[in-house]
């Protein structure tokens, strides 16, 4: 294997894949990555065996060839490398030699043949989703995946597929995100997706896998559309050259619809950052444990009082002026569920409805234009039972 | 040959060709789904190893496959992911979403579901979901009639047993029983071990009076693992006033332990003579019947199908401890979650074989014996062996001449043997001195019993 390439081009691919690598010494080779030439293309690859991604470059291909490196050696050497100058790369035996203006590198490399074939798409895309619209959608949602690997189906996004619309939904037992997205018909390919719905309606995506995708999207400046796979077991996302699969989650997800509340009795709308600020000051007093914090909400005086005590530090009450429209409730919550869900609100003004001391709250985000609470996303927190 | 058989002779070649890291991980989970006209799908967990297995081990799986079948022509592979499960593994219901409990880390370090802080109940522990049988019966009688009577007919209560035999689930019961009648009672369930850390707090930050408030304020008193007080003076005190103004104003008093009133050591005399006052009663090894409903009533309550044969076989080998049978149960439930099979008779005593060779009798030598023996009564180990009649040696050796017989099987000449060449007539008379004097002699159980729990105690 012999090529040139620009050195830009390679830190960033090699960044992208070196985290997809496994720890884990069972299968050693899971710790490398790949590199191979061909004909027309220059790729990196690696794989955990739960994740797997192939990254194209384009460079100046002199020898075909291939050869599997050690993803931390490669990944230090090159984020180390400065200047702009473009990228020599050569296999000589089992080592490969780089060079990149003044430094020079041979790094000891094994032989590709152990190294995992990484699974191909059977059929075409039936859905391409934008960067932009798929970063949106993973920010808002991603914080409310459960950590706790005790109920498999819940360390995933759930991904529900319908003939007019998508949604997304994690959940953790405590609090829940939905993320509603509208197709429209560019968006689609409408036979393969309707074909697609013919089998299948609902997957689970692992936390890790949106996170690393995430992660990948969030690097690229320009907008490019992902190409979406779903076949038995397995999803592959592609776009500008890259391709990444993943294993999805075997399990029901839970059904959520019916805990969504239909009609609040209380409606609060607010200043995003009032609010923000005023539960992390309220954080400073929440006992550390318990983590509660009460809402004193007064529709008589339009305005709510945030309470939090503890047995160590004292307490906290800070009073808000909120637009409140409906019933006088006071609620308890605990103050990292409620302020991740406020944090995953990009609004200025948001809204806040309240049915009962028991039972689910939802926020949402208040459309500047209309002055509605925006349709398309809902975090629902339940309250602690006092 | 079934597509199982060959698959398991296939792989058992296969495993030898290849590193045993590739073996678990590209051959794990894998099976032969069809096998018709010598073509052989087999289905897969994931696309890598589909991608493998084609690729990279297809001639492996070939030529393995060709030993046992001669006319097979070409092997591919399917993803597959599991859809149903086994009967025993009813779906579920579980809610997307559910509220936080009041206080988060609490519930985790309990592990019971709804603790009441107050009076520290278990709702999990009703009369309903106890399994009445022979050697609960009385302790049983007890405890419910205290529940429709407070305070008038058996006070103090005091029931005692091994562990894990029910103890706490009877006098929880009591609690639970009298809320549900009267929620306005003041019902309190504390551990004698708390109640001592509470009395300390309270010495500590003088708040005694209110500690003693507290207590006087209560309709009925259930104190877990009384026992433990043995020794502690001052927390035997402030018990003392407590228990006597309670059972003065007709407050009923419930009182669990692991031996009886009188074999509890260092406890002042005006105590033990009060908790024997009024009525105690016993539970002890349940019997086979017992065992299998208990087992049937918690799978029930699981939700679980499990053939009768299985469950008798768990009751037939687990016999000591209720707790240990409910852990053997989990155990198997569990282990046919995970490997998604069926509970049957012989999944279970593969499950089990482990726990039931482990029995614990093997692990132990006649020189443990001696030595635990020795240490006990602080004797000699040489001495105890020796061929003299020290007085005080005479009770030792027929301890130690018991417990060879109980625990070990020994033989009465072996035996002799062991203690100094003695005759094993000598050895016979001590194995029945001592039983018989287990019967009556509530102390030298007590010696008898902590000398097994040293002896069997994991190291």
């Amino acid at each position: 294997m012999k090529l040139i390439c620009t050195q830009e081009k390679f830190k960033k691919a090699l960044f992208n894949s070196e985290k997809i690598t496994s720890k884990q010494n069972t299968l050693p080779v899971l710790s490398n990555v790949l590199l191979e030439a061909n004909k027309n293309f220059f790729k990196i690859s690696a794989t955990n065996l739960e994740i797997g991604i192939e990254i194209k470059i384009g460079a100046k291909i002199e020898r075909e060839g291939k050869i599997i490196i050690p993803a931390r050696f490669l990944g230090n050497f090159s984020s180390n490398l400065s200047g702009n100058e473009n990228m020599e790369i050569e296999t000589v035996g089992q080592n490969l030699k780089i060079k990149n203006g003044r430094t020079k590198a041979i790094i000891k490399g094994f032989s590709a043949e152990e190294f995992p074939l990484i699974p191909q798409k059977n059929t075409e895309a039936f859905l391409k989703l934008n960067t932009e619209v798929l970063r949106n959608i993973f920010a808002k949602i991603i914080a409310s995946v459960a950590h706790n690997e005790a109920r498999q189906e819940l360390t995933g996004v759930n991904v529900i597929f319908a003939e007019k619309e998508i949604l997304f939904a994690a959940t953790d037992g405590f609090r829940l995100a939905e993320y509603v997205l509208k197709i429209t018909e560019n968006e689609i390919n409408e036979e393969n997706y309707k074909a697609f719905l013919e089998k299948n309606k609902s997957v689970i995506i692992p936390a890790g896998t949106i996170v690393e995708l995430n992660k990948i999207i969030s690097n690229f400046l320009e907008n490019s559309a992902v190409d979406i796979i779903i076949e038995e077991g397995q999803i592959f996302f592609e776009f500008a050259g890259i391709k990444m699969v993943s294993r999805l989650i075997n399990g029901k997800y839970p059904e959520y619809k019916h805990i969504m509340p239909k009609s609040y009795k209380t409606t609060i709308i607010g200043d995003k950052k009032v609010l923000q600020s005023a539960l992390k000051m309220a954080s400073v007093f929440a006992d550390s444990k318990a983590n509660e914090v009460v809402f004193k909400i007064d529709a008589q005086e339009k305005k709510i009082l945030i309470d939090t005590k503890s047995v160590e530090a004292g307490e906290n009450s800070t009073e808000l002026n909120f637009e409140v429209q409906g019933e006088t409730q006071e609620v308890v919550f605990n103050l990292k569920y409620l302020l991740d869900g406020i944090n995953t609100l990009a609004t200025d003004n948001i809204v806040l409805f309240v049915n009962s001391e028991t039972s689910p709250v939802a926020l949402k985000e208040l459309d500047e234009k209309t002055g509605q609470p925006a349709e398309n996303f809902t975090y629902i927190v339940m309250p602690i039972k006092n | 040959m079934t597509n199982e058989e060959i698959w398991q002779v296939a792989l058992s070649e296969i495993e030898l060709s290849i590193s045993r890291a590739n073996f678990i991980t590209w051959f794990k989970g894998t099976k032969i789904i069809s096998n018709v006209d010598g073509k052989i799908v087999i289905s897969v967990p994931n696309g890598f190893t589909k991608e493998w297995l084609e690729n990279k081990y297809n001639a492996y799986i070939l030529k393995a496959l060709r030993n046992l079948q001669s006319d097979i022509k070409t092997v591919s592979c399917l993803i597959e992911t599991p859809k149903e499960k086994p009967l025993a593994h009813r779906e579920q219901a579980m809610d997307a979403i559910v509220a936080p409990s009041k206080i988060g880390y609490k519930k985790s370090s309990a592990s019971s579901d709804d603790v009441d802080m107050e009076n520290n109940l278990n709702p999990k522990y009703t009369f309903e979901n106890f399994v009445i049988g022979g050697n609960n019966e009385l302790a049983h009688a007890a405890c419910f009639s205290v529940s429709q009577n407070l305070g008038r007919i058996y006070n103090p209560l005091f029931i005692y047993g091994g562990v894990g035999l029910g103890k706490t689930h009877l006098i929880q019961s009591i609690g639970n029983e009298i809320l549900k009648q009267n929620p306005s009672f003041k019902v309190k369930y504390i551990t004698s071990e708390r109640f001592t850390n509470n009395l300390i707090n309270a010495l500590q930050n003088q708040t005694i009076k209110a500690f003693k408030e507290y207590y006087q304020k209560i309709d009925i008193l259930i104190i877990d693992d009384i026992q433990f007080i043995s020794g502690k003076e001052k927390t035997q005190e402030e018990f003392f006033h407590i228990f006597n103004y309670l059972y003065q104003l007709d407050k009923q008093i419930v009182l669990s332990s692991d031996r009886s009133p009188k074999a509890i050591q260092i406890l002042e005399e005006r105590l033990r003579s009060r908790f024997e006052g009024g009525m105690t009663a016993d539970v002890s090894k349940p019997d086979l019947e017992t065992r299998v409903a208990i087992l049937r009533k918690k799978s029930i309550n699981e939700g679980l199908r499990i053939d009768e044969k299985a469950l008798d076989f768990i009751a037939a080998n687990i016999k000591d401890n209720i707790r240990e049978l409910e852990g053997a149960l989990n155990r198997i439930i569990v282990a046919s979650q995970l490997t998604e099979q069926e509970i049957t008779l012989e999944f279970v005593a593969n499950q089990l074989s482990e726990l039931i060779s482990s029995g614990k009798k093997k692990g132990i030598t006649c020189k443990q014996i001696l030595k635990a023996v020795s240490s006990f009564y602080d004797v000699s180990f040489d001495e105890l062996v020796l061929k003299n009649r020290k007085q005080e040696l005479v009770r030792p050796r027929q301890v130690a001449m018991y417990l060879l017989r109980s625990e070990l099987d020994f033989s009465y000449p072996g035996i002799g043997e062991k203690l100094g060449g003695r005759d094993h007539t000598t050895a016979m008379h001590a194995f029945e001195k001592i039983s018989k004097l287990l019967e009556e002699d509530a102390k030298l159980l007590d010696e008898i019993n902590s000398l097994k729990e040293q002896l069997y105690r994991i190291y």
